[in-house]
């Protein structure tokens, strides 16, 4: 590869910058949602008179905020509602599949129009693998940051925890969570599901006064991420990554290393969150598209390619000392046979 | 202190941390005398396919859906209720619109459909307590009822009678100014 095709992967070094962004208006919106709702309350009241000075305070800004963009905010606001386990925009209903997967699971029926709300994640899922995971899950943020704590700790000289387990734990967790839900009747994967409990977590904190029993679960996640494996509930035992693994095993669109310019830094495989194995062209089902791997690459050695499945291991990087080691090894066997 | 004493304080500790917003909403409910929310499948059928995706409470404009925390048990966590005396529903009729699972029906919002497919629950006069009853002439819940002379129509001294086409929205249980309520739904839940 020579440095003007380099070029051409310069945006994707960006993209990681741009999936930060993309995660953080995620969880901006499932915070603003619920202060929209509130401030539809208070004008479907008719009731300015009557608020607190608090709830004024909230009335005016959100009317500031939201006067150009409507006539009648009690009606006109309605067009997005819900969070990222089920949403409504304007007419369109987007749902996690794994919450309609959980749901045939508890009615052992299908209810179509409920299964049609989630074919676009679907179909993005089976074209681009993990995504959600990595791109608009607002579980990710937190754990991200909550590993960038991770980082500092250790900075300052704390243990964090960095076991491995078996990544097939999580399909497990996933099947018996099926399973449950058939036998009790009632969709249990709702209740263990991080962005499903984030997204309602902060509406109940914010328009009905105080937190629910799922932050509890939530807060254990973050400890089991920080004390006994890193990102380990998405990467061992979170449901719904397992559902979105299975669905994009024979994704389109994959990372792949260019062996020619990889220099076997080894960046990638320690920026990975999910511990897996760029340098050695292990990517795997598991691989959310992240990107982190890209923008940490010194020689961006890293690209996305279009194909059905991972390329085999590819060697050592032609930049690398390895690789340079066995040339001249060969080279020498060659001489000698020559000589 | 040992490892294990430090993880366990941690856990107790978060869990009584988050515990004040499940002990709040338990204080608040008297009993666990609620309604689904309007049009709401029968409660069995109704928890298998309702996802808890919170939509329900979120477009209700009157926000009288609540959820449940651990206080009604495991099967309900996080499903939507309606405490009439709290907040009565207005009918509405959005949270079945929003509803992506079917959970809660689309119904339309016309007095006919209203009345064939919603049936929250049913009001019942307590004579005791109410004050038309007891010949004062109050007549609240009749001026409350969204369904004027088809769900409760008045006689004399404006006592309220109750039919079965009542729907069950608590309007009336929110409106009645007796301490404690004259009128109250028996809940239907299927």
């Amino acid at each position: 590869m020579t440095s003007s095709t380099n070029k051409l992967f310069f945006i994707w070094r960006h993209l990681n910058k741009l999936r930060w962004l993309v995660l953080s208006l995620v969880f901006a919106m499932l915070v603003a949602l619920p202060f929209v709702h509130v401030y539809q309350t208070y004008v479907a009241a008719h009731a300015y008179d009557l608020l607190a000075p608090s709830e004024k305070r909230l009335y005016d800004i959100m009317e500031t905020l939201t006067a150009p963009l409507t006539n009648d905010p009690a009606e006109d606001l309605d067009a997005i509602k819900g969070n990222t386990w089920s949403g409504t925009f304007w007419e369109l209903k987007l749902s996690d599949p794994l919450a309609v997967v959980g749901q045939t699971a508890a009615t052992l029926k299908v209810y179509t129009p409920f299964l049609l709300t989630a074919l676009i994640p679907l179909i993005l899922t089976v074209l681009f693998g993990r995504f959600y995971c990595g791109w608009i899950c607002p579980a990710t943020l937190m754990y991200e940051l909550n590993s960038n704590l991770a980082a500092w700790l250790q900075k300052l000289g704390l243990r964090t925890g960095n076991r491995r387990f078996d990544l097939r734990i999580k399909y497990l967790v996933l099947l018996v969570g099926l399973v449950l839900s058939a036998l009790t009747g009632v969709v249990l994967v709702a209740a263990i599901y991080p962005p499903v409990l984030i997204g309602r977590e902060i509406y109940y904190a914010i328009a009905l006064g105080g937190f629910g029993a799922g932050s509890v679960f939530l807060l254990g996640t973050l400890l089991f991420d920080l004390m006994v494996a890193r990102r380990g509930f998405c990467r061992y035992l979170c449901p719904g990554g397992a559902l979105y693994s299975l669905l994009g095993r024979y994704r389109l669109l994959r990372i792949q290393r260019i062996v020619e310019t990889c220099n076997d830094c080894a960046k990638c495989n320690a920026v990975c969150e999910f511990g897996l194995d760029p340098l050695r062209d292990g990517f795997g089902q598991e691989c959310n598209n992240c990107t982190a791997c890209m923008a940490v690459c010194p020689t961006d050695a890293l690209t996305f390619k279009v194909r059905f499945q991972d390329q085999s291991a590819q060697g050592p990087g032609h930049l690398g000392r390895r690789y340079r080691n066995q040339q001249q090894g060969k080279q020498q066997e060659k001489e000698e046979v020559e000589s | 202190m040992q490892r294990r004493t430090f993880i366990k304080s941690i856990v107790a500790s978060s869990a009584a941390m988050a515990t004040p917003g499940v002990a709040r909403s338990a204080r608040n409910q008297p009993s666990m005398r609620y309604l689904r929310p309007p049009g709401a499948w029968a409660e069995e059928e109704f928890l298998s396919r309702c996802i808890r995706c919170g939509q329900c409470g979120e477009i209700c404009p009157n926000r009288c859906i609540s959820y449940f925390g651990l206080e009604n048990g495991l099967a309900s966590i996080d499903t939507p209720y309606i405490i009439p005396r709290d907040k009565g529903c207005i009918l509405c009729m959005k949270c079945g619109d929003v509803c992506p699972t079917g959970a809660i029906p689309p119904i339309e919002r016309t007095a006919e459909a209203i009345i064939g497919g919603v049936k929250m629950g049913k009001a019942r006069v307590d004579e005791r307590l109410c004050l038309s009853f007891q010949g004062k002439t109050c007549g609240v819940c009749y001026r409350a009822c969204p369904l004027q002379d088809v769900a409760i129509y008045v006689g004399l001294l404006e006592q309220p009678h109750v039919t079965d086409k009542c729907v069950g929205c608590g309007l009336c249980e929110r409106s009645c100014i007796q301490m404690p309520q004259a009128i109250r739904i028996i809940p239907d839940h299927g």
